[in-house]
């Protein structure tokens, strides 16, 4: 399943996508620290959910905790519950190692693993049980392309994946993901260690990517967020304030805090 | 004014205790070098050491020092990468963890002649082996073993915690993100703690006193069996290294060149040593900047 190929299919637009990630009533603490309170929020298919809300108010921790990377945090603990294909995420019987295939992370600084840039996006494949020198070579060339990073770096794969760009090595982190066909794609400040030009090369990625995957990203530039999203979420102070469509949410915002934070009177 | 005084006095005296350290090392090494250049050939390398007349080599004590560390090595290398693996990936903060900090603290700073008592007690008595190869290798390994964890603690902790992240939200599991991603990018390291550990080991003549013995038996280099008596190779017959043999020869030595053997073995010993710490600096930059390919 993970090893389909999806470049032929083309997929229907919708105007409502189906919901792939529900979750209800996700409580999050770090010992005695509140950091997400009772948040429930869908994620959609195919589309991009953009979580925005000033700093310290719990979007990385929402996000860590839909992959299970927050179970590495020592002191961290959960309750709720996040439905996904019909099992509950934070379930303790999960194996979070296929979980993680499933619903890829990228970080904000770029990663690369200090290898080569082919090996950069093989290691995990092999380590998922794809075989064979020519399966690999497919995968790895198609994901580069999905990550608009193929032209670039095409004839230089052996080559150390630290000696790209900035830009670069953060694309290279998405094609690594990418390799593994998750379902979901949850981003925590991609562009925010890049300059303007690399980031708008990312934001050209995700919305060529959500023909594919769903994303979640988390973001500090409205802009950015009206540019891309199509339904956006207000964190504040571990809470979601405020759930819509970009559009409306960008337009006319239900609550004043949203308004407030939006037009960056605060925050 | 002041504190731009205070600041111009204190890179002065920095300045002057650097240069006086470094003179003084020179100083040393090139006095050992100068003192026993002469007396090395390739006669003195590849003959034996004589017990009364003079023009006696270095041959047996040479091969003796490398196969020692070669042997420790052996025993320390994979137990020490263990070590540091489980020291920096697996052992959570607690108290344990830290009385085990302790205790491998201890043993580095351990007095090597007390590591060499401990290893003929032990290793040599307690166990039969005599003074052979493998009771000296492995109280080497006892003086070795806590460094080289250290180092390799060190290099994994180096590691940025994004890498141990991405590798985990890339479906590996902890292990494999150790093996694919954490020891590799922790490789340079890794391999210069090695390296210049080893230049310690090879160094090393207390701990070997009592553990490897002071005589080697007339080894025929034709016998590669290890299993016979007379062979190099044979890990349970003594071997008196170049350390030990350069303090022998100054202690209770009758050969009328004692002075120039010493000099001229001691002058072997600083060249490899030397040897280690500089190519422990070229790999180390070599493998980092494949690896960063800059
Ligand atoms: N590893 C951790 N250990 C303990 N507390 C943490 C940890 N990470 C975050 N927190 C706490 O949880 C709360 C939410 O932090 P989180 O990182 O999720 O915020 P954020 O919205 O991502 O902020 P930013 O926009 O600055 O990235 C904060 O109060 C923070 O102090
Ligand atoms: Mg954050």
């Amino acid at each position: 399943m993970l090893t389909q190929l999806k470049e032929n299919i083309v997929y229907p637009e919708p105007k409502k996508q189906n919901i792939i990630i529900e979750v209800n009533e996700l409580n999050v603490y770090y010992k005695n620290n509140h950091a997400v309170k009772n948040v429930s929020l869908p994620i959609r298919e195919r589309s991009i959910t953009a979580l925005i809300g000033p700093s310290g108010c719990g979007k990385s921790t929402f996000l860590r905790t839909i992959n299970r990377m927050n179970d590495l945090i020592p002191g961290a603990k959960c309750q709720g519950e996040i439905m996904y294909d019909g099992i509950n995420l934070l379930d303790k019987k999960i194996d979070v190692v296929a979980l993680r295939k499933e619903i890829g992370m990228v970080f904000q600084k770029p990663n690369p693993f200090p290898k080569s840039i082919y090996e950069n996006i093989a290691m995990p494949l092999k380590f998922a049980g794809i075989r064979g020198k020519k399966r690999l070579n497919d995968i790895v060339e198609e994901s580069l392309y999905q990550a608009a990073l193929l032209d670039e770096v095409k004839d230089r794969l052996s080559q150390s994946a630290l000696s790209l760009s900035g830009g670069q090595q953060q694309r290279l982190c998405i094609a690594r993901a990418l390799a593994l066909k998750p379902k979901v794609l949850l981003l925590d400040e991609p562009t925010s260690a890049l300059d303007p030009v690399s980031s708008a090369k990312i934001e050209d990625l995700l919305l060529s990517l959500k023909k594919q995957v769903s994303l979640a990203v988390v973001t500090h530039n409205m802009q950015q967020a009206a540019r891309i999203a199509d339904q956006t979420a207000f964190f504040y102070e571990g809470e979601v304030v405020e759930y819509n469509d970009t559009s409306i949410m960008f337009t006319k915002p239900v609550y004043k805090k949203t308004e407030d934070y939006i037009n960056g009177r605060f925050g | 004014m002041n504190s731009n005084k205070a600041n111009r006095m204190s890179i002065f005296l920095i300045t002057c205790c650097a240069v006086l350290m470094a003179g003084i090392l020179l100083g040393l090494v090139g006095y050992i070098l100068y003192q026993g250049f002469s007396h090395i050939s390739l006669r003195f390398l590849t003959s034996d050491a004589s017990a009364f007349l003079a023009g006696g080599g270095i041959k047996n004590q040479l091969w003796n020092s490398f196969y020692i560390l070669f042997i420790t090595m052996l025993f320390t290398v994979p137990l020490g990468i263990a070590g540091g693996i489980y020291m920096a990936e697996y052992a959570k903060p607690n108290k344990l963890t830290g009385f085990m900090r302790s205790c491998l603290e201890v043993l580095s700073s351990l007095p090597s002649i007390i590591v060499g008592m401990f290893g003929m007690l032990v290793f040599v008595n307690f166990f039969h082996w005599e003074y052979s190869i493998l009771s000296g290798a492995l109280a080497l390994t006892v003086f070795n073993l806590p460094v080289i964890v250290r180092v390799c603690e060190d290099a994994l902790r180096s590691v940025p915690q994004d890498q141990r992240l991405s590798g985990l939200a890339l479906g590996l599991t902890k292990w494999h993100t150790i093996k694919k991603v954490l020891l590799p990018a922790a490789f340079p390291g890794i391999l210069t703690g090695l390296i210049l550990s080893a230049g310690r080991v090879f160094g090393e003549s207390a701990a070997l006193l009592f553990t490897a013995g002071l005589s080697t038996p007339n080894l025929d280099f034709t016998n590669w069996n290890p299993l016979a008596p007379n062979s190099p190779l044979n890990v349970f017959r003594s071997a008196e290294t170049l350390s030990v043999h350069i303090w022998a020869v100054n202690a209770d030595s009758i050969i009328p060149d004692a002075k120039q053997v010493a000099y001229g073995a001691a002058a072997v010993l600083v060249l490899c040593i030397l040897l280690f710490n500089v190519s422990a600096r070229c790999l180390g930059r070599l493998v980092e900047r494949k690896m960063t390919g800059k």
